[in-house]
């Protein structure tokens, strides 16, 4: 039977019969549980490249640690984290799209933060220093914001995997989203739900290219020094 | 005349190349003392090392207070406005914000750019934002004023302004160490001139202007150039 729905690819007017025959609601909900996990975790993984880019600027020794870290976590699979954390907190729980989206968005986005360090201009530290700021000064009035057209860019990139790996995670659990009702409409065979519900995600992450993430580029290269 | 700033004997070299080369220079407290020199003879090398942003190989150097710096790039933060940019060492400083408003406005006041204040860097002016960066490094109230290239990249209206602002500072006594290459305008705000050599730099001529009108400034200078 599994054979007979892989063979059987239906066309572009079939699934689009799909969509517009879905109940709304669903589709809605779907999308939302969907996006929801892909910020959570994209900001989860925000969050943490933050304070551990702090923690590097203490030391070189800190910094090495903080290096050593991100290889350990990008040396782990997907599939890894998505089955510990279904262990842990359960196969209905809604943590485990969000914690796995974090950890694989969490390397390319602490990546980008060390770099974005890096290319921070050494004359604006300067200034800082004359001016008589703290590291804590330095950071929230100078490195954060100068850094911001460089996470801008990570953000879009971010976000887009976020989102994909969240579909990912939600297809081994039971909590809702995009990734389970592609994986419930397999398992129905239904392929041309499968291709009605990966159309939505790319749907939804055009949408938010488009409205959102480009933008934000845009207004983020504003404040690059001339 | 109280010494404010002293460099004895100070020079630096990168990957191997001299720039600057047994310097010695002083300025007096309330002085307005220029340094110029042709391009890449190490001026803005021997500001950093007077700034503390750069350690000399060999020589020393002596500041008395806090300093200030105007930068060679206006390096306001494209992200703050005006005011905030101008009260950006202040903050630092943890003052009340009460107390950063009325500095930055009174600074601003005083360089006629009270009007800009809401406004971000790249909308203004290159004069506006090089007069916003002077009140930056003035409202911590510096004992001694670094100026990095004050007038490049301004035109002729803007440096004028400029220099009557610098002016102003320089008869109210604040101590000022300016290297340019501009030396029609260093020549009529400062007391005393360094002329440096290419590179490596020193100090080739020292030449006293204070009290002299402006031919004899010229005369002065002419000399030596």
């Amino acid at each position: 039977m599994i054979a007979d729905v892989t063979r059987s690819i239906p066309g572009p007017w079939r699934t689009a019969l799909y969509l517009a025959s879905a109940d709304p609601a669903v589709l809605a909900r779907a999308a939302f549980i969907t996006l929801r996990n892909a910020f959570l975790g994209f900001s989860l993984a925000v969050a943490a490249a933050a304070i551990l880019t702090f923690i590097s600027r203490l030391s070189p020794l800190a910094a090495r640690y903080v290096l050593a870290l991100n290889t350990i976590v990008q040396s782990v699979s997907v599939l890894v984290w998505a089955i510990v954390a279904i262990m842990i907190f359960g196969v209905l729980s809604p943590v485990p799209p969000v914690l796995v989206s974090a950890a694989a968005v969490f390397p390319p986005t602490l990546s980008n933060f060390l770099e974005a360090l890096r290319a921070v201009d050494r004359r604006l530290m300067d200034l800082a220093r004359i001016l008589g700021a703290g590291r804590l000064d330095e950071f929230r009035h100078i490195i954060v914001p100068a850094s911001v057209p460089y996470l801008a860019a990570a953000t879009r990139s971010g976000l887009g995997l976020a989102l994909r790996i969240s579909v990912v995670a939600e297809a081994f659990g039971g909590s809702g989203g995009v990734g389970f009702m592609i994986v419930r409409s397999y398992n129905l065979m239904e392929p041309a739900g499968v291709l009605a519900w990966a159309s939505l995600l790319v749907v939804i992450m055009v949408l938010m290219d488009g409205l959102f993430l480009t933008r934000l580029v845009g207004v983020a290269e504003r404040w690059r020094l001339p | 005349m109280e010494i404010a700033v002293e460099a004895a004997g100070v020079s630096k070299s990168y990957s191997g190349k001299e720039v600057l080369y047994g310097v010695s220079m002083t300025v007096g407290r309330g002085e307005a003392v220029g340094v110029v020199g042709p391009n890449g003879c190490g001026k803005t090398t021997l500001l950093r090392i007077l700034a503390g942003l750069e350690k000399p190989d060999s020589g020393e150097v002596r500041v008395l207070g806090r300093v200030g710096m105007v930068f060679q790039e206006d390096l306001l933060l494209p992200w703050k406005s005006l005011a905030d940019n101008i009260g950006l060492g202040l903050t630092f400083r943890r003052a009340p914000s009460e107390e950063v408003r009325r500095i930055v406005h009174a600074l601003a006041e005083d360089l006629g750019i009270s009007q800009y204040l809401g406004l971000y860097p790249h909308q203004v002016s290159g004069g506006t934002a090089r007069k916003a960066a002077l009140a930056r490094a003035l409202a911590t109230d510096p004992d001694v004023l670094l100026l990095d290239e004050p007038y490049a990249g301004l035109d002729a209206d803007s440096r004028a302004s400029l220099n009557l602002s610098l002016s102003s500072l320089a008869r109210g006594g604040t101590t000022m160490l300016l290297v340019s290459h501009q030396l029609d305008e260093l020549l009529w705000l400062v007391d005393r001139m360094y002329v440096l050599t290419p590179p490596p730099a020193r100090v080739r001529a020292e030449v006293r202007l204070r009290g002299m009108d402006w031919d004899e400034r010229k005369r002065a200078i002419l000399e030596v150039i």
